[in-house]
């Protein structure tokens, strides 16, 4: 290493100075690392446009944990419970409506399931309810969906919202999910329904 | 009845993890009940990612106007809040050019991962740009160097040993992120994101307690997270130290009256610098070759010890911990049981399987621990040879590398006020 004066005498005659020599190198070298990511990105992203997009819950791995309620970073989780009517069994005695120690089947609080009330039903005819969610008040914590697959015929199941999810580059939700139920899927299989298998 | 057995099938069929249990038959309704239908809506991904990358291809362009030809701050401050309120508070801060890097490293290593396009987007144009103009996204287009931009009052100078120590943490950073995206077990940086919580309102209070510290720091010094914690910085920084069109403080001479370094936020701003350190040639020659032979070393010692540590980093991946939950149940049979370890027995797998499939993951977070090793001793050796290198300086300089762009130094450069009533 020279002293700086030096260095400047040194190189006042040379077509070109050492130090932008190195500057130009260091920029050529940039430009083929950036080039060579770009391009390889390039590749990866090729050809898969739609795929794997959408963040969904596969049901027969959910075993309702109820981390969906607490784990998603939207305020009220983007989880939410939907109802497979095709599957269901209309019961009057259904055990995602009632407690399973309910004193008293009438829809009195302490013997409802959801804790929001979010789950009404409609007398159809003898001896069948249509159950519904009210996905206003639905807050994912999975609860009539373990009554229901417990004793019923798993029509509840849970199933991430697209028009609430922010689809986040990472699940928050899938890291804590205990059986690894959540993925990503591709566009035309977005909303993992239970009824349209 | 025919349909009965069609339903009654397919939930048989679904495989043998099939939880739904046809326990009802489906009523046969005679009142001529009607299924009710649901719609269910899915956004148009497609659209957003257009208005996105449309968004972000316009900030940079203003920035860039505003720095070689406008040469004033205006448009950046405008481009600071647009970016916070767009980029920030109506996205959510998803997807980001920081968090695209493990999905980059990902996509390379692991074919089965698909990148969508806009992550691609999002990591390659602000690189473009950078290697083009230098750090022209970090000056406002992205949302996190915006925020703490614009809280930013007061400049407090950091010591240069202090900085220079810190600069080492993005790397740091950046190498666990890349480890741990590698190994498919989380993705740190959008774990740790300090501001997203903020943006989201809402979210892991440890980490937004976090964000407003930064965002208090940011008040007394210039962009804490970008300067020291940032991995996308880190890149930026190495791809802009060798861009083609740089930045100038001033078109006209220097007059070396400081007022440029004062104002500099991020501390880009070298000052002039004798050499005078009473040094001989020959003991500068001999630090710099003792720093060349300490860089193999430390490379090599970060190797190992980062090796030697995996087993206990690989503890954050999901099949890890399952084995380790697993092997402690059976061997306690205890009477409560983990969601983690139901789910497990309730999928069928067997504990063979899932040793294996911990191996794989021991096995490759071996691998990428010890190139992470490698990374951060590099690092670290090559920080300290640049901060050994004493280069002396006539004038006021900008550090390419830490500069970014915000254009606070063109208003308290005496030289570009003449020029201004010039014209």
């Amino acid at each position: 290493m020279k002293k700086d004066k030096d260095n400047e005498k040194l190189v006042d005659g040379s077509p070109i100075k050492r130090r932008d020599f190195f500057r130009k190198l260091g920029t050529v070298m940039a430009g083929a690392g950036v080039a060579a990511v770009g391009a390889g990105g390039a590749a990866k992203v090729k050809g898969n446009r739609k795929a794997d997009l959408y963040w969904q819950i596969d049901h027969e791995k959910c075993i309702q944990c109820g981390r969906c309620e607490t784990s998603c970073v939207m305020p009220v989780s983007a989880v939410r419970c939907m109802h497979a009517n095709k599957v269901c069994g209309y019961c009057d005695l259904c055990g995602g409506y009632y407690r399973t120690n309910a004193k008293e089947l009438n829809t009195a609080a302490e013997n409802m399931l959801c804790p929001t009330g979010a789950i009404s039903r409609k007398f159809v005819e003898e001896p069948y309810f249509e159950y519904t969610i009210d996905e206003a008040l639905c807050n994912g914590c999975g609860k009539c969906v373990k009554g229901c697959s417990s004793f019923g015929n798993g029509s509840l199941y849970l199933q991430v919202r697209q028009e609430l999810c922010l689809n986040c580059n990472e699940c928050s939700i899938a890291k804590v999910c205990p059986s690894g139920a959540i993925s990503r899927v591709s566009y035309e299989s977005a909303y993992k329904f239970k009824d349209h298998a | 009845m025919k349909k009965l057995l069609t339903s009654a099938g397919l939930l048989l069929g679904a495989g043998p993890l099939a939880r739904a249990v046809n326990r009802f038959p489906r009523p046969d309704f005679e009142s001529g009940y009607q299924y009710p239908e649901y719609s269910y809506a899915v956004p148009n991904e497609m659209l957003w990612d257009i208005i996105d990358v449309s968004v972000l291809l316009i900030l940079l362009g203003i920035v860039t106007w505003a720095l070689f030809k406008k040469r004033t701050r205006g448009p950046i401050l405008a481009v600071s809040v647009v970016s916070v309120g767009y980029f920030g508070f109506f996205r959510g801060g998803c997807v980001c050019s920081i968090g695209s890097i493990q999905n980059i490293a990902l996509a390379f290593v692991d074919p089965s991962y698909s990148l969508p396009i806009a992550v691609f987007l999002f990591f390659i144009i602000p690189i473009v740009f950078a290697f083009l103009f230098g750090r022209v996204f970090c000056a406002g287009v992205c949302p996190f160097g915006a925020v703490q931009d614009l809280v930013n009052v007061k400049n407090f100078r950091i010591s240069r040993a202090v900085s220079g120590a810190l600069s080492v943490i993005p790397w740091i950073y950046l190498a666990f992120a890349l480890l741990y995206a590698l190994t498919r077990t989380r993705f740190l940086i959008c774990r740790f994101d300090p501001f997203i919580g903020i943006f989201r309102l809402g979210g892991d209070i440890g980490v937004i307690s976090f964000g407003i510290v930064l965002l208090l720091m940011s008040i007394f010094t210039g962009r804490p997270f970008c300067r020291f914690l940032c991995p996308y910085g880190a890149i930026l920084n190495v791809v802009s130290r060798a861009s083609i069109f740089k930045v100038k403080i001033t078109p006209k001479p220097c007059i070396s009256c400081d007022l440029c370094h004062d104002s500099c936020p991020v501390d880009a701003i070298k000052a002039p610098y004798g050499n005078r350190t009473g040094e001989t040639p020959t003991e500068g020659v001999k630090r710099i070759v003792i720093y060349m032979a300490v860089l193999p070393v430390l490379m090599l010692a970060g190797a190992l010890i980062l090796r030697w540590s995996s087993p206990d980093l690989a503890r954050a991946n999901s099949e890890v911990r399952l084995y380790e939950m697993v092997t402690e149940y059976e061997a306690s049979f205890s009477d409560v049981m983990e969601p983690e370890v139901e789910a497990f027995y309730s999928q069928g797998r067997n504990l063979a399987e899932l040793e294996a499939s911990k191996d794989e993951v021991l096995k490759s977070f071996r691998l990428y621990s010890t190139l992470a090793g490698i990374l951060i001793g590099l690092v670290v050796g090559l920080k300290l040879l640049e901060m050994s290198l004493k280069r002396g300086r006539k004038e006021y300089e900008i550090d390419y590398g830490h500069c970014v762009g915000c254009a606070k130094c063109f208003d308290y450069c005496p030289q570009n006020k003449i020029l201004a009533k010039n014209e």
